[in-house]
């Protein structure tokens, strides 16, 4: 018997109706759609990041966050009254600046941008 | 009538008992689960409790054993995540449990991939996502992936703290048409602005549509940015990658 015979043979993969296969994309995506909807309305009053045993699952500092005896397990004492979000900002009063970060950033890379130009220009 | 009885799996059982009140989806799902093969509870069952790593063997499993895909999907993986969807809408789970089912779904999704690749079905397009540099929020990004995912995007995930050059060469690596970039808090937001001028630099900017999202993020801030588009929530995002692709197409 040669080595090609003894190999098991390799099942060929099996095919899916491209129709069949968007009618499932379709309910999936609208499982998900309501999923979303819903993370949206859940997100004004609990922090997305507060799973079902009130254990807060993100990697970030948050001043809502309580240690617990569990080691690496943080306890979120968010109670619901206020905008969480804000909690996750260290400087919240710095929308401003992030304006004008994004506008100085954009001009000093269109003056990198510029330089070679003009010297290559000069040359 | 259906019966409760009916169904093998004794977790699906207690699932549907103790999480699914409404009568119209009791009976929905108690019918839909006695016809299925125990097999496919084991999926649903495996999704539901958010477990990708029995969704990866059982799926691989069924695969082995001939059982159709898209009754795998349809029994096993959507019949699943139906459950996860009324738990969540009804309270009993939250984002952080609901992110886990999509990860065990994309487990088993994984091993349909190749199925679709040989029937011709390819992805939409190919997605590159991550939260930008110094920002560790990943939740709205990730409720975005499963969005993309579920409506039929190859999304290439990378995570949180993303800098320019990762995103630059996932973009290159893989060929995508399409960078998602999100941000949660307005220190770490006009990072975005400067990985859009990285890909300027690298001469990239023409090959990729760059979305953004976030919190802090307005349609205002995204033109400052020079973004292509900005998502508000997930749905959005969804729309915003559809957009491009017809546009491309």
């Amino acid at each position: 018997m040669s080595r090609l015979e003894r190999s098991p043979k390799k099942k060929p993969l099996q095919k899916i109706d491209p129709e069949a296969y968007r009618q499932r994309i379709d309910r999936l995506g609208a499982i998900f759609a309501d999923i979303a909807g819903r993370a949206e309305v859940v997100s004004k009053f609990r922090c997305p990041y507060r799973d079902r045993l009130d254990r807060c699952t993100g990697k970030f500092r948050c001043r809502n966050q309580e240690t617990t005896e569990e080691r690496d397990v943080l306890r979120c004492t968010h109670d619901g009254h206020f905008d969480y979000r804000s909690a996750w900002e260290t400087k919240p009063e710095s929308y401003n600046r992030a304006k004008a970060r994004i506008k100085k950033n954009r001009e000093i890379s269109a003056a990198k941008r510029e330089t070679p130009k003009v010297s290559s220009e000069n040359t | 009538m259906a019966d409760l009885k009916n169904i093998a799996n004794e977790i699906i059982r207690r699932e549907i008992e103790e999480y699914v009140e409404r009568p119209d989806e009791i009976e929905r799902n108690v019918e839909l689960f006695s016809r299925t093969r125990p097999l496919m509870q084991e999926i649903a069952a495996a999704l539901i409790e958010g477990n990708d790593g029995a969704v990866d063997q059982l799926t691989k499993k069924a695969l082995d054993q001939d059982i159709d895909a898209l009754e795998i999907m349809d029994d096993g993986l959507i019949a699943g995540m139906g459950i996860v969807g009324i738990k969540f809408r009804d309270n009993f789970i939250f984002v952080p449990e609901v992110l886990a089912c999509a990860r065990a779904m994309k487990a088993g999704m994984t091993y349909i991939e190749p199925i679709l690749s040989a029937s011709g079905v390819e992805p939409l397009a190919t997605v590159v996502m991550g939260t930008v540099k110094g920002d560790l929020h990943d939740i709205g990004k990730n409720l975005c992936i499963m969005m993309l995912r579920g409506s039929g995007f190859n999304v290439v995930d990378l995570g949180v703290d993303t800098s320019d050059d990762e995103f630059i060469d996932a973009v290159e690596e893989h060929k995508a048409p399409i960078l998602g970039m999100s941000a949660l808090l307005t220190t770490t937001m006009p990072n975005m602005g400067k990985t859009i001028e990285a890909f300027i630099d690298a001469d990239l900017r023409e090959d990729v549509k760059i979305m953004v999202g976030g919190a802090p993020v307005t349609q205002e801030f995204a033109d400052d940015m020079g973004a292509d588009a900005y998502g508000k929530d997930a749905l959005d995002c969804v729309a915003v990658a559809k957009g491009f692709v017809s546009v491309q197409a």
